[in-house]
Order: structure tokens, then C-alpha cells, then sequence
């Protein structure tokens, strides 16, 4: 899709042109919100053993590690995997919505900069994999079900991705040094 | 610092780490985000350095604390450390997960230790130029991947509430591993991967004098 400007050297894309990433961006970002939502909404494995029953959220694996009196690393776990990407879809919205009418909201430069910085610790799809590891390690001792909020996830990692593949940085930059502040 | 004559270095224009955009370096800043712009990462390879020998200082205790306790009414309580657990879901008979686990937890940061080391050696004597460009941009790709047994640990603690009959508690051995990832994608990242063209360029030049050299010898004689 598009075209695209690769380094002579040593082949890395360097800029690519595509049409109407502003839109297709914005759609992809609003959709990946909403997965968002229903990610944290919902259970996100429940775990049958004894007759007894225990359900867990998204941020369970957060709370859990602080409670056994790991607060670095529950840390870790939860920016790298709740607050940087909340972060990267408010700063993809507060872009990429104005920029729908040719406008940018004040620091919207700013944000844009700190999205490029940012990015990189985002690691929803790492964390899926990790999901699929312990199911298959917890599957022999308990009984368990995937809830709605995995297959939110699911969407989510898939609407980022596509969101990023969608939107060109430096065609990104243009439209918004063009645009009306 | 001496630039290949054919780059934007060696006219003193800089692209800017955040936004691309090309501007004079006398700037500073990047007009358009603000960003300080430089010719090349300032002292890249000396934080490449400093990062890379942090986290192999680290890896020692990520790999010899256990990163995952299991307590079980019915076995008793056991110890896992990386390379224990991966050895135990082989035995388990669960070949996709060891293999899953033993490539995120060991290969990738040991290759990404050796990748980085040959990056550093690269950006002083510029061979390979292409192929060691592609070796950084996989290297900065796979980092990230490595976080999965940390998750793991994250996950197994938050589900399993079974007081009683199970419980789970991570192990001091998961925090370094946390570490070891994270100052090794920080590392990848300080690293400026035109360095390597600098260093070719460098290397060309000398080699284009050396044979100069030796023609006006042969003359002489």
C-alpha cells in the first residue's frame, strides 16, 4: 500500500506515503480503546480447582505480585503493560482526532514526541505470550477458561499493531506541522 | 569526529532522533519538536558500554535466584530458577513451552549480549557494515521478548488463590531478570547504528591511502 523511500545504504524504510493513514489511524486507535475498556472490564482467566473458584482481572497480575511484597516489579508489570499503552492511545487520540479537520490541539508536538519515546515499552503482545505459557502450565492442575477479556486483548494487540502500521512518522510530523494550531 | 565526505554529517546536517526531520546541527533543537538535535547519539557507545556490562552483572543473580516459589499442600514446596524451570517443562514432557521459555530467557539475551559486543567492536572497525546494521535492527527488535517469563511470573502469582492446597510467590531471581531486560533494551537503544558507516567510511579512506602510498613507493624504487 502506498509508496515507500528506503535507505540506499543499508535498507530501512525511511519514509512511506499512505493514504489516508490519518483516518484509518484515528479508526484503528478509537477501536483499540474500546478493546482497552473490555480488557480491563472483564475476567481474564478463571481457574476451577476443588470447588473452588477464583477469577482474575487483567490488573490481577499487578496486584498479585505487590501483595506478595514485589512493588519494582509490579511496577514494571504494570507500565509496561497497562499504562504505556493507555498512554500510547490517549497521545495516538489526542493526535490524530484533531488532525481529522486539519487542526492540532496545543502541546499536541509535544505528546507526538513523547508517543515516538514511549512506544517501544509496550509489550501487550509480549504479554500474550506470556498468557499462553501459563495456560499451558496451569492446564494439568486446575481447570481453566479463558474469559472476555482475553479475547479483548486479542483485539487490542491487533487494532495497535495495525494502528502503527497504518500511520508513517514523518508523514505524521508533516500533517502536523501543517496543520492549524 | 571525521564524517564519509558523501554523508549529511560532514555537511553538519542532523536528523532528528524523534521526528526525522533534517536541520543544520547549529540549531540545537529540532524546529519542529523540540527535541535536542545532535549529529550522532551523544557518547553512544560509552552508555552502550556501561549498560551492557550492568546487565551482564545482573544476569548472574537473575539467573541464580529462583524466580518462582510453589508451595503445594500435596508436594511440598520446590524452588524454580530460569533454567531449572525450563528443564522441568521439558521433563513435563511440555516441549513447545520449554522451547518457548529457553529462547526468551536464555538465548535471546545471550545472543543479545554478543550481538551488542560485536556492535561496539563493528562501530570501531566498520566491516561488515551492512550485515552488522541488520544484526542491530534485530537486536533491538528482540529485546522486548525476553520480558515473557517475568509475565509469566505476574500472571501464575495473580491466578493461582488457592491458599490452602497451592500458592505461588515470586522469587527475587524475576526482579534481576526485569532489570537485565530492561537496561539491555535501554542499551540497544543508546547505541547509533551509523557509527558503523563512519567507522567504514574510516576504513575505506585508510585503505585508499595505504595503496596510494604503496603506488608512490613503486614509483620511487
Amino acid at each position: 500500500m502506498g509508496e515507500r523511500v528506503i535507505c540506499p545504504r543499508c535498507g530501512a524504510n525511511l519514509f512511506s506515503r499512505r493514504p489516508n493513514f490519518v483516518h484509518r489511524g484515528a479508526a484503528l486507535t478509537l477501536a483499540a480503546v474500546f478493546f482497552f475498556i473490555l480488557a480491563n472490564a472483564f475476567p481474564f482467566l478463571s481457574l476451577k480447582a476443588d470447588y473452588r473458584e477464583s477469577d482474575m482481572l487483567l490488573a490481577g497480575s499487578v496486584s498479585g505480585l505487590e501483595g506478595q511484597g514485589f512493588p519494582v516489579l509490579a511496577g514494571m508489570v504494570g507500565v509496561f503493560m497497562l499504562v504505556v499503552p493507555a498512554m500510547v492511545l490517549a497521545a495516538q487520540l489526542y493526535v490524530l482526532l484533531p488532525l481529522l479537520r486539519e487542526q492540532r490541539l496545543p502541546w499536541a508536538r509535544h505528546i507526538c514526541r513523547a508517543l515516538h519515546e514511549v512506544r517501544r515499552w509496550s509489550m501487550v503482545q509480549v504479554f500474550l505470550l506470556a498468557v499462553l505459557v501459563s495456560f499451558l502450565k496451569l492446564e494439568k492442575l486446575a481447570t481453566l477458561t479463558l474469559g472476555t477479556s482475553f479475547w479483548a486483548f486479542v483485539g487490542l494487540i491487533a487494532c495497535m499493531a495495525a494502528a502503527l502500521a497504518a500511520i508513517d512518522q514523518r508523514e505524521l510530523w508533516e500533517k502536523l506541522e501543517a496543520a492549524q494550531p | 569526529m571525521t564524517f564519509d565526505p558523501a554523508s549529511a554529517a560532514a555537511r553538519g546536517l542532523a536528523r532528528c532522533h524523534s521526528c526525522g526531520h533534517v536541520e543544520s546541527v547549529q540549531q540545537l533543537r529540532c524546529p519542529r519538536c523540540q527535541s535536542p538535535l545532535h549529529l550522532r547519539k551523544p557518547a553512544s557507545l560509552q552508555r552502550t558500554i556501561a549498560l551492557t556490562i550492568s546487565a551482564a552483572l545482573l544476569y548472574l543473580p537473575a539467573n541464580l535466584l529462583p524466580v518462582l516459589q510453589v508451595q503445594s499442600a500435596l508436594k511440598g514446596s520446590s524452588q524454580n530458577t530460569i533454567l531449572g524451570g525450563v528443564a522441568q517443562f521439558w521433563e513435563d514432557g511440555d516441549y513447545p513451552v520449554a522451547l518457548i521459555i529457553f529462547v526468551a530467557s536464555v538465548m535471546i539475551p545471550i545472543l543479545k549480549f554478543v550481538a551488542i559486543t560485536a556492535l561496539c567492536v563493528g562501530a570501531s572497525s566498520g566491516r561488515w557494515p551492512g550485515g552488522m546494521t541488520r544484526l542491530f535492527r534485530v537486536t533491538d527488535y528482540i529485546g522486548r521478548w525476553s520480558m515473557v517469563d517475568v509475565f509469566v511470573v505476574a500472571i501464575l502469582v495473580g491466578v493461582v488463590q488457592l491458599g490452602s492446597v497451592m500458592s505461588i510467590t515470586p522469587g527475587g531471581g524475576a526482579l534481576a531478570f526485569a532489570g537485565v531486560v530492561v537496561l539491555m533494551m535501554i542499551a540497544a537503544h543508546s547505541f547509533d547504528p551509523r557509527l558503523i558507516w563512519d567507522a567504514a567510511a574510516r576504513a575505506s579512506e585508510r585503505a585508499a591511502d595505504g595503496s596510494r602510498k604503496k603506488v608512490d613507493r613503486k614509483y620511487r624504487d
